[in-house]
């Protein structure tokens, strides 16, 4: 009897043991973080803004380094970052000196080829405008992801929203559904980017989209 | 004297800065020339012996030109018979004859070309830096593709993805990934031969057949003989080499007698200084005889004055050299034809010892008429003055 209870008091004492021994992570990423991309350059900027900001008269540039915010992006992108996500590439849109929103662009694993994005968003948070400025799927998914509405269904979007594909973003057909997930974790990653970025452009009073 | 000679060239700074500065332009313009004709050279034969081969069967019309785009990943308008190759591989002095299709597919819209090759595993003879970084390292059937590492940096694409060409409705399936090379195979898709022929509707069509020959001392009898082969003319890359070095070599001398003009200048800056100086310092020099100086210490000064000068303005024109070669360099090969990818500006010792010599007799030259004018300085004048 006195045997049990000594062994028992070991197996508690050495249970305890290992826990206080193994300190929880401060983050477990609950998925793989996606393959890193290279720059993904604006490529037609002159007709995007006539597309997202019809008032806008020119656009600024800037870089914004996240290497300092590593642990908050891993907590809101649900995964570790990866390389290309030290920084964000912002292009800031103005009407003279009044400033509408901003342009992102970003490249994602589609499944035939890389897909860009151009992603506008208003100076709420919100989604604005989507566009895929490249790919290289076949014609039946390509259709599908590059249709207006599927497309328009992002505007209005935060990085705080829900984005569940095929309950928040309507669903596609099968054989596009790989990118299309794709493509909503890019959008999705860019907001959440560009909110830890400036986090008081996420904090702004509700807006209606501006497109 | 060396000390004396620097104190009366600071007494002077801005006129001396400037004649420096006038001939390190001319200098560092002649010294990024020079280095630039040997190392296009150095650099064209070393892309020339890795390409592994000794001549190409090319389509008839410009032989330079084909051949050039050929290896620089370019699409030609016309293309070859497939027969050309079976030809070429009959040969008996032939050790391997590769057959290459290519195309490139422009997407203005998306800001970019997809270039594509077509070619089979005799190929991997000619291309000794190909190394599959991932993947099965050879095309496992038909509708495989193996991707440059840029190309499947920008597709995002790994062994084992999907890969598809919306404009010849191909899916495939990634076989490889090349490791970097530094030539124009990093951003190429290729493909079997037979696929890209399917793809671009080339069935039994080649751009090009690059060719290794069993001993290279066979290369006048079987261009003779391949120069035969209907359709296809024979471009040897020492041809190509010497038409490239010569065409550059011919730019090469008018920009040099351009840059001589500018030496001339600088010498003439060099030249005015020194005048200047001696007549500020006639008074001067005439003390100098009177105290004892001979003519010959006189010309040794103003010499060394010259030499001071010119010394530093080609010290200042290799460090510019050095410093703004990069540019130049990058700014020549957009217009240099089959532009290596290696670093073309090599500042070798031969060339350093070049302008050296050049700073020095520019400097003497400059200095002799100063020198012996000083050196006709009268101790009496000394007194005149007075």
């Amino acid at each position: 009897m006195g045997a049990g209870a000594l062994a028992l008091l070991v197996v508690v004492v050495a249970w305890r043991i290992r826990d206080w021994s193994s300190p929880e992570p401060p983050f477990e990423p609950k998925t793989k973080p996606p393959q890193a991309a290279p720059l993904c350059p604006w490529r037609d900027p002159e007709n995007d803004l006539k597309r997202f900001f019809p008032n806008a008269t020119r656009y600024e540039p800037k870089t914004r380094i996240l290497s300092g915010q590593r642990l908050e992006l891993a907590e809101r992108l649900g995964r570790v970052p990866t390389g290309d996500e030290n920084a964000l590439h912002v292009y800031h849109c103005y009407e003279e000196q009044l400033p509408l929103g901003v342009v992102l662009t970003r490249r994602v694993k589609g499944d035939y080829g890389a897909i860009e994005l151009v992603l506008a968003v208003g100076p709420n948070g919100r989604v604005c405008g989507l566009r895929l400025q490249r790919l290289r799927e076949p014609e039946p998914i390509a259709t599908a992801l590059q249709s207006p509405d599927w497309l328009r269904s992002f505007e209005g979007q935060r990085s705080d929203s829900s984005w569940k594909l095929g309950r928040d973003i309507p669903d596609v057909v099968p054989e596009a559904r790989l990118s299309a997930a794709a493509i909503v974790d890019g959008v999705r990653s860019m907001l959440i980017l560009l909110a830890t970025s400036d986090p008081s452009a996420s904090q702004s009073p509700e807006a209606a989209p501006h497109h | 004297m060396l000390l004396l000679a620097f104190r009366n060239l600071v007494r002077r700074p801005l006129r001396s800065a400037l004649a420096v500065s006038g001939l390190a332009s001319a200098v560092a313009v002649l010294a990024c020339l020079s280095a630039f004709g040997d190392g296009y050279r150095r650099a064209l034969s070393t892309e020339v012996d890795r390409m592994g081969l000794q001549m190409m069967l090319v389509p008839l019309g410009c032989p330079y030109d084909a051949a050039a785009r050929v290896l620089k990943g370019k699409t030609l308008d016309s293309s070859l018979p497939e027969s050309a190759l079976e030809e070429a591989r009959r040969d008996p002095a032939v050790a391997v004859a590769a057959p290459l299709l290519m195309a490139a597919l422009a997407r203005p819209n998306q800001g970019r070309a997809d270039m594509w090759v077509g070619l089979d595993k005799t190929a991997l003879a000619l291309k000794p830096w190909w190394r599959v970084e991932a993947g099965d390292g050879w095309f496992g059937d038909d509708n495989a593709v193996i991707l440059g590492c840029d190309a499947a940096e920008v597709e995002m694409r790994k062994p084992g993805d999907r890969f598809y060409s919306p404009e010849t409705g191909q899916e495939l399936r990634v076989a490889g990934v090349l490791e970097r090379s530094g030539t124009s195979d990093d951003s190429m898709f290729f493909v079997p031969l037979r696929t890209a022929q399917r793809m671009f509707g080339q069935t039994n069509r080649l751009t090009a057949v690059a060719i290794r020959l069993r001993d290279p001392a066979l290369l006048r009898q079987a261009r003779d003989r391949l120069q035969g082969v209907s359709g296809a003319q024979v471009v040897t890359p020492t041809e190509m080499m010497g038409t490239f070095v010569n065409l550059v070599g011919a730019v090469r001398t008018l920009l040099l007698s351009i840059v001589l003009v500018a030496v001339t200048v600088g010498v003439l800056g060099v030249f005015n200084t020194l005048l200047a100086a001696v007549v500020e310092r006639a008074n001067e020099l005439s003390v100098m005889r009177a105290i004892g100086a001979s003519r010959s210490q006189i010309v040794g000064l103003i010499t060394t004055e010259a030499l001071l000068l010119t010394g530093a303005g080609t010290a200042a024109g290799i460090v510019l050299a050095v410093v703004v070669g990069q540019g130049v360099e990058s700014m020549v090969k957009q217009f240099v034809p089959l532009a290596p990818a290696e670093p073309l500006l090599s500042l070798t010792a031969a060339t350093l010892a070049q302008c050296v010599g050049l700073g020095a007799a520019a400097g003497v030259s400059a200095g002799l008429y100063p020198a012996w004018r000083a050196s006709r300085r009268q101790p009496a004048d000394a007194s005149k003055a007075e």
